[in-house]
């Protein structure tokens, strides 16, 4: 079923909805709610999770009669809706972060309606879920994102089957996020952090699909999932276990790296070249052995801008 | 005592990646060994009212240098840009990073770049006794000049704001997201900082910067950073004190094109009409925009569009009005 959150005018268009899906046995709350496009330009996680929603709704009809919903889904793939259309990161009016509008208001400013309305929505589900991308400047390799978490979210965040977990505080930066708002609730909440804005990574999407579907099995909410843990391999890095490497000089930075694979200390990960003379001024190496977590993807470069991110294994 | 002089400093610098370097400067003028003070401005890449306070505290020191250099008995440190990439090119953020450098402090070392350039401005700012830091509302609303104080720091600060000539002093509940913003930054670690609003973004109001720099000196005078006996002009402006219990938000029921019936900063009375939203496709009035209270329209809305919630006046209640 779908249900429309938010009904919004606009000063001189028709008006708009924050569309939802309601998937599996009508309960008052929902077991798992799916948030993504809190930023329009984060296309990975709208992409996935209209992509779950259409499996769902698929498994409801039968079409995959070893499967059953046994508990309630609430998915939003993009909050943003005018930013998704617009292509913008931010609220297109005026320019704030919708993620930034947490826990929200019935009264305020736009961007604290549409806060409130998804607060309201997903508040009250067991599981929250919420996708985002890193910038379009820099792909993250599939993780689970962990902020201040409890020791049931810690043993709940292996469920996904992804190949990294990150543990990071909760710094003052968060406050106004949904993530920070959901905490005040019972419950569990998650970030998934799926490579960088501003494109479909297809490999990443299908890997993210799947963890989902794994993570609704293990949880007992989609019955009849066979999962298969074989090649399933999930590290759990902590703020210490990062090591990164920032450019000693501006320029243009080149690399057909993946995220994902393991490196060893001191392998090549690319070279940064001047932009006007077109000299190598820099050979970017790994400083430890590590899994490649992230890496930077547009080209030029700010002096002491991040260039990679490897999390050694603890 | 050493003969007053005026430098200009770089405080943080980085390369580009193509042919320019990226640089926040600071105007020195040192004079004696009393307290150092700055004013920091530009921090949106939208808000100019600052920058037109800096050029006349400069323009004032200079004067100063040139005829009365022992007046000058500590130093003075003007700030006009401290997001020179968002100024030069009407961003309110930080320029490729797309973020609010005032979301960014205290900032660290190393990092993204907003961070480090926060990290740089705190560290050049750590023997300060004094900081103003002006902004200009947003693109958006239009504000009477005032100063912005958190209650938790409202001790040190309300007698500071007092001598400001402003005209309004609004105290804040304790919201921890201005947590990162350069003044909770710098209070928080002793440094008292006054964060000033006043004016609109994109736009200089001359009369309101005069104003400011007259209490500016005047707060300078109190903590001896100039002569005690150095005339000034006398203090016009008396703040009044908002919070949140008499400070009424008006937002739009409505999306629409919003057009004020009533002057900003004038005093209003309860169910007085202050504008109307309305459609341009046709002739209707979507909505009327009245005062809750009797009181003082301090912010009206500058940028006609409005979104349903878009905050278009804020009205203060003058004692013993009833809301």
């Amino acid at each position: 079923m779908i249900r429309n959150l938010l009904c919004m005018t606009a000063p001189v268009r028709e008006g708009f909805d924050i569309p939802c899906h309601e998937i599996g046995p009508k309960a008052q709350q929902p077991a798992v709610a799916l948030v993504g496009g809190l930023h329009g330009d984060e296309i990975n996680g709208i992409f996935i999770l209209s992509r779950l929603a259409d499996f769902l709704n698929n498994v409801e009809a039968g079409t995959y009669p070893e499967l059953r919903l046994a508990r309630g889904v609430l998915i939003i793939p993009a909050v943003n809706v005018l930013g998704v259309n617009l292509r913008t990161r931010t609220w297109p009016f005026d320019k704030t972060d919708i993620n930034r509008m947490f826990p929200g208001s019935t009264i305020g400013e736009t961007t604290q309606r549409i806060a409130y309305a998804v607060m309201e929505a997903t508040k009250h589900a067991e599981f929250r879920i919420d996708i985002h991308t890193a910038s379009t400047d820099f792909e993250e390799i599939p993780q689970v994102r962990l902020y201040g978490p409890s020791d049931e979210e810690r043993h709940s965040s292996r469920l996904f089957g992804l190949p990294a977990i990150m543990e990071r505080s909760l710094s003052p930066v968060f406050t106004t996020t949904m993530m920070y708002s959901w905490k005040v609730w019972p419950g569990q909440s998650f970030v998934l952090r799926v490579g960088q804005a501003g494109t479909v990574q297809l490999e990443h999407c299908q890997r993210v699909f799947r963890s989902l579907v794994v993570f609704l099995g293990r949880t007992g909410i989609l019955e009849g999932v066979e999962i298969a843990v074989e090649d399933e391999e999930v590290c759990y890095f902590d703020k210490e276990s990062a090591f990164r490497v920032y450019a000693e000089k501006a320029g243009t930075f080149v690399s057909d790296r993946a995220v994902g694979r393991w490196v060893r200390t001191g392998q090549e990960l690319g070279y940064i070249y001047d932009s006007f003379s077109g000299n190598v001024i820099e050979k970017v190496v790994s400083p430890v052995a590590g899994l490649l977590t992230g890496i930077r993807r547009h080209p030029l470069l700010f002096e002491r801008d991040l260039i990679v991110r490897v999390n050694r294994k603890g | 005592m050493g003969k007053a002089e005026k430098t200009v400093e770089t405080v943080f610098t980085l390369e580009m990646p193509y042919c320019e370097r990226l640089k926040i400067q600071r105007t020195v003028f040192q004079g004696g060994d009393g307290p150092r003070v700055a004013v920091t401005s530009g921090i949106h890449g939208d808000e100019l009212e600052g920058l037109y306070v800096c050029h006349l505290l400069a323009a004032w020191l200079d004067a100063l240098i040139a005829a009365n250099p022992e007046a000058l008995q500590g130093q003075v440190l003007l700030y006009p840009a401290l997001n020179p990439l968002g100024l030069d090119t009407l961003t309110r953020g930080v320029p490729v990073f797309d973020v609010d450098l005032n979301r960014s402090f205290p900032g660290k070392p190393g990092g993204d770049l907003p961070l480090r350039l926060a990290s740089a401005i705190m560290s050049s700012l750590a023997d300060a006794s004094f900081v103003v830091d002006i902004h200009a509302s947003n693109i958006y609303l239009r504000e009477i000049p005032q100063v912005r104080i958190s209650r938790e720091f409202s001790d040190t600060l309300v007698p500071l704001a007092n001598g400001l000539n402003l005209d309004l002093i609004w105290l804040h509940g304790a919201a921890t997201v201005l947590e990162t913003t350069i003044a909770h930054s710098l209070n928080a670690t002793g440094i008292p900082c006054l964060v000033v609003e006043m004016g609109v973004g994109m736009r200089v109001t001359p009369e309101y910067c005069a104003q400011l720099v007259n209490g500016i000196l005047h707060s300078w005078r109190d903590l001896g950073v100039i002569a005690p006996d150095l005339p000034l002009p006398e203090l016009t402006h008396k703040p009044l004190i908002a919070d949140d219990s008499n400070v009424h938000f008006l937002n739009a029921q409505t999306s629409g094109m919003f057009v004020p019936t009533t002057a900003h900063w004038t005093d209003v009375r309860r169910g007085e009409l202050l504008g109307t939203i309305i459609s341009p496709f046709d002739g209707s009035i979507l909505s009327e925009v009245r005062s809750p209270v009797d009181g003082i329209l301090f912010t009206l809305r500058e940028y006609p569009l409005v979104y349903e919630g878009s905050l278009m006046a804020r009205v203060m209640a003058r004692k013993g009005g009833h809301p």
